[in-house]
């Protein structure tokens, strides 16, 4: 058992490492960043940013460091200088990056002219790296900073402020859906070839197939747009609060920020969530239970006489969660996911959002940050599903 | 019983007619009715797509200059057609555009599907048959790639992808081939394939997974010691022995990708990381409805519904399959 944790455990820190590796160089190699503004006004003449104005800058993004050096800093804050031993200090003339790179222009082959950089002016030596800003690394809670969200603040200031948002919603929506999707499939799976199961089966089928963005604007245009133009109460959709008070006929008039407020607005999206979320735990969980009822204890708890309610709920639900607490474990990261397209449909200022426009506006550091604590969170689960596989059933043994 | 009895029911016995394997599970299939309505509807959709340039009266990039949002029926002044569906918010129309997006949706569905399904078999059945430390490290890899979060990184690599055209050439041979297909230039086809690229390189798993199983039960049957003995080589016994077998799992997986990959180009598009505006597809033009939806609040209907028909259908499809191509069912 020991072993196989330790086992474990390494094979999680590999595979965060090399996840964090890939996603780091691919966002890392292309083109942008806090540059490319800077590249345009300078074309177009106005203003003229000299050569040092773009090595400084470079320098306050450690855009001159080659990659794998700028990666460990990120990764670990280190190195942030010559490595010293004793009084001496070693490796301080390794060059580490490039301060001021040459760009030529060179006629490519479909005939155009682009500038590729072909040498290097000014070389950045470790020396160099004392005494500049370095971020502690991820482990210590430290991101860096943003690019252009919130250009110089920290990272991890982003992600704190929008982290409750999501939290709220996944939250809420796990909850709810649990507390509606298990009783429902297990209602379903005793009322077998009922009208209740044939339309419930078929209602939870097509949730399943049902995209959650499609899904997300029928619930705004059906609680929200329509009722909303024909004088109806309405629920308000998109931001988590509205910036001006609004008035819901029969609600009365809403405080813009108010608990009243935040509550409208928190329906609609964590509706959509869970609804979409009901439709594939149900299933799950009727199935389990069709599996479980077939089994000879039930049919044996029956012969003992128990009343239909103690079978049900003591003998055959209890075993028919086992296989759906590992699945509810292994979602949770995805869950994530989920809230990134219903977060941009609700532009509700949570993570996923956050995500989706680092990603748009080439702000690595916070789409790096958020996609590294998501891989953790991932990795942990799968390790926890696997562990919880051998608490709920002892016939498994882990090896 | 008496014997005259037990000779007639033999007799009966033997006229049962024979029937091949695919009639059997095509009778199977065609009890299950949402799946048979599915399969109508998708045949259906498939067949609009294909005459896309016959039934669709305008170019997707044709502009009807100050006819911005006219209503459905309009008769264009100058050349007589007619917009079914009205024009979207720069005159393009609307009902031309989404038998073409419908075209391009489908088709980066069905390619994935194929390219993920045969990599997944590929793998698979290498992973499975060589096994020692091949398999080990196909399968690590396989596992590693199911524990990273797949839309995030599906977000991350399109988003460089799409932006960066010299990160990832494609060559021109198969720019024009999809360009072909889609009835676009080279290109505007770029994205399309890069989406196909991404899909199928993060759907093959669970096709790899199957595959290898299969093999892996099949490996010490007797009739595969039968063929080896007999000179067969590697290749050979995967190809005859083992592939059919494997057969009936990968398809009801196929159809199953099939709507995921529609979903997932959707959502990619309905993002803005998938393929972009000029080029239609049913995500892109859900999204650009979004900001229109307070005054016309059916738009968002159009482009949406077929999402999710192809969707249900390909699951319901799936669904069909799955128990047509059970040996457990009898007839």
């Amino acid at each position: 058992m020991t072993a196989y944790f330790i086992r474990r455990i390494l094979q999680m820190i590999l595979v965060i490492f090399i996840s964090a590796v890939a996603t780091y160089a691919l966002l890392n190699l292309a083109p942008g960043g806090p540059l490319a503004g800077l590249r345009q006004v300078q074309q177009t003449g106005r203003v003229k940013i000299t050569e040092d104005d773009i090595a400084r800058i470079r320098a306050y993004f450690e855009l001159d460091l080659y990659l794998p050096v700028r990666f460990t800093r990120w990764l670990a804050g280190w190195p942030t200088g010559p490595v010293t031993i004793g009084n001496k200090a070693y490796l301080s003339d390794m060059v580490v990056g490039c301060r001021k790179p040459v760009e030529t222009e060179i006629l490519n082959d479909q005939g155009k002219y682009e500038s590729v950089i072909t040498g290097c002016k000014e070389l950045v030596y470790m020396k160099d790296l004392e005494g500049r800003r370095s971020s502690r690394g991820i482990f210590r809670g430290d991101f860096g900073l943003s690019w252009r969200i919130l250009r110089d603040r920290p990272v991890s200031d982003l992600i704190v402020s929008r982290l409750p948002k999501t939290l709220q919603l996944i939250g809420l929506e796990t909850l709810l859906s649990l507390l509606i999707g298990i009783p429902l499939g297990v209602y379903s799976a005793v009322r077998q070839y009922s009208k209740f199961d044939y339309i419930f089966t078929s209602l939870a089928f097509m949730g399943s197939a049902m995209p959650t963005f499609f899904f997300g604007i029928v619930m705004i245009l059906l609680f929200s747009i329509i009722p909303k133009g024909a004088g109806w109460p309405f629920l308000p959709a998109g931001l988590s609060e509205s910036v001006r008070g609004y008035t819901i006929p029969v609600i009365g008039a809403v405080v813009a920020g108010s608990v009243k407020d935040r509550l409208l607005h928190l329906v609609l999206p964590v509706a959509v969530l869970t609804l979409v979320n009901i439709a594939g735990y149900s299933r799950f969980v009727r199935a389990s239970m069709l599996e479980v009822m077939k089994q000879d204890y039930v049919r044996t708890a029956r012969a003992k006489g128990l009343s239909e309610t103690a079978v049900i709920l003591k003998h055959a639900f209890r075993n028919a969660l086992i296989p759906f607490i590992t699945i509810v474990v292994f979602t949770s990261p995805g869950l994530f996911s989920g809230a990134i397209i219903t977060e941009s449909i609700f532009s509700w200022p949570g993570m996923g959002r956050l995500y989706l426009l680092a990603l748009g506006d080439n702000d690595y550091p916070v789409a790096m940050a958020i996609f590294f604590i998501l891989a953790v969170l991932t990795v942990i689960a799968t390790l926890i599903r696997d562990i919880l596989y051998t608490v709920v059933d002892p016939r498994i043994r882990l090896s | 019983m008496s014997t005259a009895q037990v000779a007639n029911l033999s007799a009966e016995a033997v006229t049962i007619e024979e029937r091949t394997p695919f009639q059997i599970v095509m009778k199977r299939f065609r009890r299950h009715r949402l799946a048979m309505i599915s399969l109508v509807v998708m045949l259906g959709m498939f067949l609009i797509t294909i005459l896309a340039p016959v039934i669709a009266p305008f170019e997707i990039q044709e502009l009807s200059v100050n006819d911005y949002f006219i209503k459905w029926g309009s008769v264009d002044q100058a050349t007589g057609r007619i917009h079914y569906m009205g024009t979207d918010n720069i005159g393009r129309d609307y009902f031309s555009r989404l038998v073409y997006a419908g075209r391009i949706s489908l088709t980066v569905a069905i390619l994935s599907t194929i390219i993920s399904e045969l990599i997944g078999i590929i793998v698979g059945a290498v992973s499975g048959f060589f096994g020692g430390w091949i398999d080990a490290i196909l399968m690590r890899f396989v596992e590693f790639m199911l524990t990273i979060p797949t839309l995030p990184l599906l977000l991350i690599i399109s988003s460089m992808l799409l932006r960066n055209d010299e990160l990832l050439p494609i060559p021109d041979p198969v720019l024009k081939f999809m360009g072909n297909i889609l009835l676009l230039s080279p290109r505007d086809s770029r994205n399309a394939v890069l989406i196909v690229m991404v899909l199928a390189g993060f759907g093959w798993l669970s096709a790899a997974q199957l595959m290898r199983g299969t093999v892996l039960s099949l490996r010490e049957q007797t009739f595969v010691e039968a063929s080896r003995s007999l000179g067969a080589s590697n290749f050979r016994i995967i190809m005859r022995d083992m592939l059919p077998n494997a057969m009936a799992p990968i398809i009801v997986d196929a159809s199953l990708n099939l709507a995921g990959y529609v979903v997932g180009e959707a959502a990619l598009a309905f993002l803005g990381f998938g393929i972009q505006d000029p080029v239609p597809t049913w995500g892109n033009m859900l999204a650009a409805s979004q900001q229109f939806m307070l005054d016309k609040p059916w738009l968002p209907l159009i482009p949406g519904l077929p999402i999710f028909v192809c969707s249900l259908a390909f699951n319901y499809i799936g669904d069909g399959l799955r128990d047509a191509l059970d040996p457990r069912l009898k007839l």
